[in-house]
């Protein structure tokens, strides 16, 4: 095949998938945010009526409850993924015998979908079935873990469930970043006579705080995403204490056939992702120019 | 055999191709009536029967093809408005209430009214149902079964245990005989916690103080009802019932109480008539449980209605709109509709149906001559959890204030109350 015809099979390789894919998602974020400025309930119409549903949409109890979980799960999330994934990779970092082994079993809850892990956590947080009714068994009476069923505390059942899947996940990004620690840094600190301890502290962590941020992003927007993990667990409930915005965004969209404000709905969740993801998106640039000049 | 040469095998294949082709032009004279449905009940009971409707469909020499969608009516409702924007809407589809107004809008649907006259169907079915399947003045769907929503089921070793001897019939008696279940170490109320569950607690609560109330209320949303006494009462009552029921309930349907209920642990269960084919499909007997009207503090017992009717689109295929004609005419025999209530434990959409019949219980009997004396007295509601008085946004909205209401102790029902004329106002 003459040299001509290769590069453009390699041209078209790349650009007609890369067009598609981004394409669909681009005109569909497009059609969404146009459906929103809408009238639509059962059916897309296409006549303009400015903020009307996000003004509808912010006023729902729904909407605000959302909102006010999305910050507790989020920062609860983020904070206990980040600290047990560290505190598994320190361990695991300390060469034991097993380390492979280990490390499959810590990522194994990865594999396993949001929905099983909501439905197998909604039976263990039972009071009547799991973990209080077990505590009661043994003797212990007086023991009570019915965060499932009060809803003011159903939501931190939200943060153990979506905690133990996502720890395996920062487990193993970190292990990657304490294994990339120069070697000459650490020995350089056991010849200054720091113990284990300062020297995790004081050399280790402060030169793989990149993957702290990266962590942190990665889990933030997982956080935002959260559905399946919900419907699972907890259903929304008791009442509707333990909504999160894909929730409230499916609630409007497919359970009350109101596409308008669905769509509304979806470009508030839209936002607060890129609330998350622009700050990060100008620290790298900030990064890469001081790395340039440096 | 001489070894096939490239010629005679794309003579075979091409002859292979027009075979078909061949057959259907034989058939073509012969219109075979078919007929695709789409409904929620894949399941339990609502399965069985929509299976039997089926078998019936093919004994009159239709062919039969239902694709149940698994959960409640809102999954089949996405599957279904995928279907009308794909252009390809099914023949029947599930619907009811408002909805049947709402979607006739977006689609083209059938008129149906000839058939109906035909069958002389108008007049045997309540003025509610059957205003609702005429949205624009024509009949466009036909209505299947009816459930009393207000029904209270006694567990028989429940009342037992709890040495009662009747059922309650107002509020105030039933108050009693649940505190006097807990005094026996019973849960009196069971409940799944699910919102609907929660939602329809209400409902009965406020039905059973006032029918005309809730119908003012619930029904046409005015405001004045819903700043009534009435209605501060049912939430009161609904505070309550959130009391007496299992407090390690969390979102689970309310079959799961049913082995306890049938064992005496749980005494009272408020629910529609459906819960009646449950529990025969959960193994118990009639004589487990005793069913009758939910209380009612004043009048007779008044009838809160749930209705499941089929909707016809407009297909264009001569075997689809040959099936719909076949279809109408057997929902509209009566003894199809005998044949389904059986099954499930609702009471025929027609009121001239006889129900002393063998295989009907005393709760059918007792719910369809209640059907009868409500529309003569004019004491027939319809439900709102099960999305009959409203359409779906007004109706979650409100749920939501209930089912929040239900779970959260810390509520007053004063409180209550103005959450859910907020609710109502900004779904609006």
């Amino acid at each position: 095949m003459p040299a001509g015809v290769g590069r453009l099979l390699t041209q078209l390789a790349i650009w007609v998938p890369l067009l598609i894919a981004a394409g669909h998602v681009v005109l569909f974020t497009a059609w969404t945010t146009w459906v929103s400025f809408t009238p639509s309930t059962l059916l897309p119409e296409y006549t303009w009526i400015g903020l009307r549903n996000y003004r509808n949409v912010m006023r729902t109890a729904n909407f605000q409850i959302a909102y006010v979980n999305l910050v507790i799960y989020g920062i609860g999330f983020v904070a206990l993924t980040t600290a047990l994934g560290l505190l598994l990779a320190i361990l695991l970092d300390q060469r034991v015998r097993a380390e492979n082994a280990l490390r499959t079993i810590f990522l194994y809850p990865l594999a396993v979908s949001f929905v099983v892990t909501g439905t197998v956590w909604s039976w263990l947080l039972n009071p009547g079935l799991g973990i209080q009714k077990l505590a009661h068994n043994i003797g212990w009476t007086g023991f009570r873990f019915d965060w499932l069923v009060e809803p003011d505390k159903a939501i931190y059942t939200l943060i153990l469930a979506g905690a133990w899947q996502g720890a395996g996940f920062a487990m193993a990004l970190f292990l990657a970043g304490l294994r990339s620690v120069d070697t000459d840094l650490l020995k350089a600190a056991q010849i200054d006579g720091a113990g284990p301890w300062r020297t995790y502290r004081r050399v280790v962590l402060p030169t793989i705080w990149p993957i702290f941020i990266t962590v942190l992003v990665i889990l933030l927007q997982f956080a935002i995403k959260t559905f399946d993990l919900v419907r699972a667990l907890t259903g929304g409930g008791p009442g509707i204490s333990t909504m999160l915005p894909a929730l409230v965004v499916y609630d409007f969209m497919f359970q009350r056939g109101e596409l308008g404000r669905g769509s509304a709905a979806a470009v508030l969740m839209l936002l607060s992702l890129v609330v998350v993801l622009a700050p990060y998106g100008l620290y790298v640039r900030w990064r890469r120019r001081r790395q340039a000049r440096a | 055999m001489p070894h096939p040469t490239r010629r005679r095998l794309l003579a075979g294949s091409a002859a292979l191709v027009a075979a078909p082709a061949i057959a259907r032009a034989q058939t073509a004279g012969a219109v075979k009536p078919r007929v695709t449905v789409i409904s929620q009940w894949s399941a339990g009971s609502d399965g069985a029967a929509i299976t039997a409707l089926g078998k019936v469909f093919e004994q009159h020499g239709g062919i039969w093809q239902h694709n149940p969608v698994p959960g409640f009516t809102t999954e089949m409702m996405n599957k279904l408005r995928a279907e009308i924007l794909a252009g390809d809407p099914p023949a029947i589809s599930q619907l009811k209430g408002p909805e049947i107004a709402a979607w006739s809008k977006i689609a083209p649907t059938v008129d149906i009214t000839p058939w109906v006259k035909e069958a002389g169907f108008e007049t045997k079915v309540p003025v509610e149902l059957a205003k609702s399947c005429q949205p624009a003045g024509h009949w466009v769907a036909l209505p299947l079964q009816v459930y009393r929503i207000n029904t209270l089921f006694l567990s028989t070793k429940g009342m037992e245990r709890a040495k009662l001897t009747k059922a309650p019939t107002t509020w105030a008696e039933f108050n009693e005989a649940a505190a006097k279940m807990k005094a026996a170490g019973m849960i009196p109320l069971a409940n799944g916690g699910i919102r609907w569950d929660d939602g329809m607690k209400f409902e009965i609560a406020l039905a059973g103080i006032d029918p005309d109330v809730y119908r003012r209320a619930i029904m046409q949303l005015d405001t004045d009802a819903l700043k009534s006494k009435q209605v501060l009462a049912a939430f009161e009552q609904t505070r309550r019932f959130a009391d007496w029921m299992n407090p390690n309930i969390a979102a689970q349907s309310w079959p799961v109480n049913l082995p306890a209920f049938m064992k005496g642990d749980m005494g009272m269960v408020l629910m529609g008539g459906w819960a009646q084919g449950n529990l025969l499909r959960a193994g118990a007997t009639p004589a487990d449980f005793s069913s009758g009207p939910a209380p009612q503090d004043s009048g007779p017992p008044c009838f809160d209605l749930n209705a499941d009717c089929f909707m016809f689109w407009k297909q264009k295929a001569a075997d689809l709109q040959a099936g719909q004609k076949l279809f109408a005419g057997i929902v509209m025999q009566p003894t199809v509709e005998e044949m389904y209530s059986k099954i499930t434990g609702s009471i025929p959409a027609r009121t001239d149906v006889d129900l002393t019949a063998e295989g009907f219980t005393d709760g059918q009997r007792n719910s369809a001559q209640n059907l009868r004396n409500a529309i003569a007295e004019k004491r027939v509601v319809l439900s709102l959890a099960h999305n009959m008085a409203q359409p779906n946004g007004i109706t979650a909205a409100m749920i939501d204030v209930l089912t929040e209401y239900v779970h959260n102790s810390t509520i007053t029902a004063a409180e209550g109350q103005k959450r859910l004329i907020n609710a109502v106002e900004s779904a609006q």
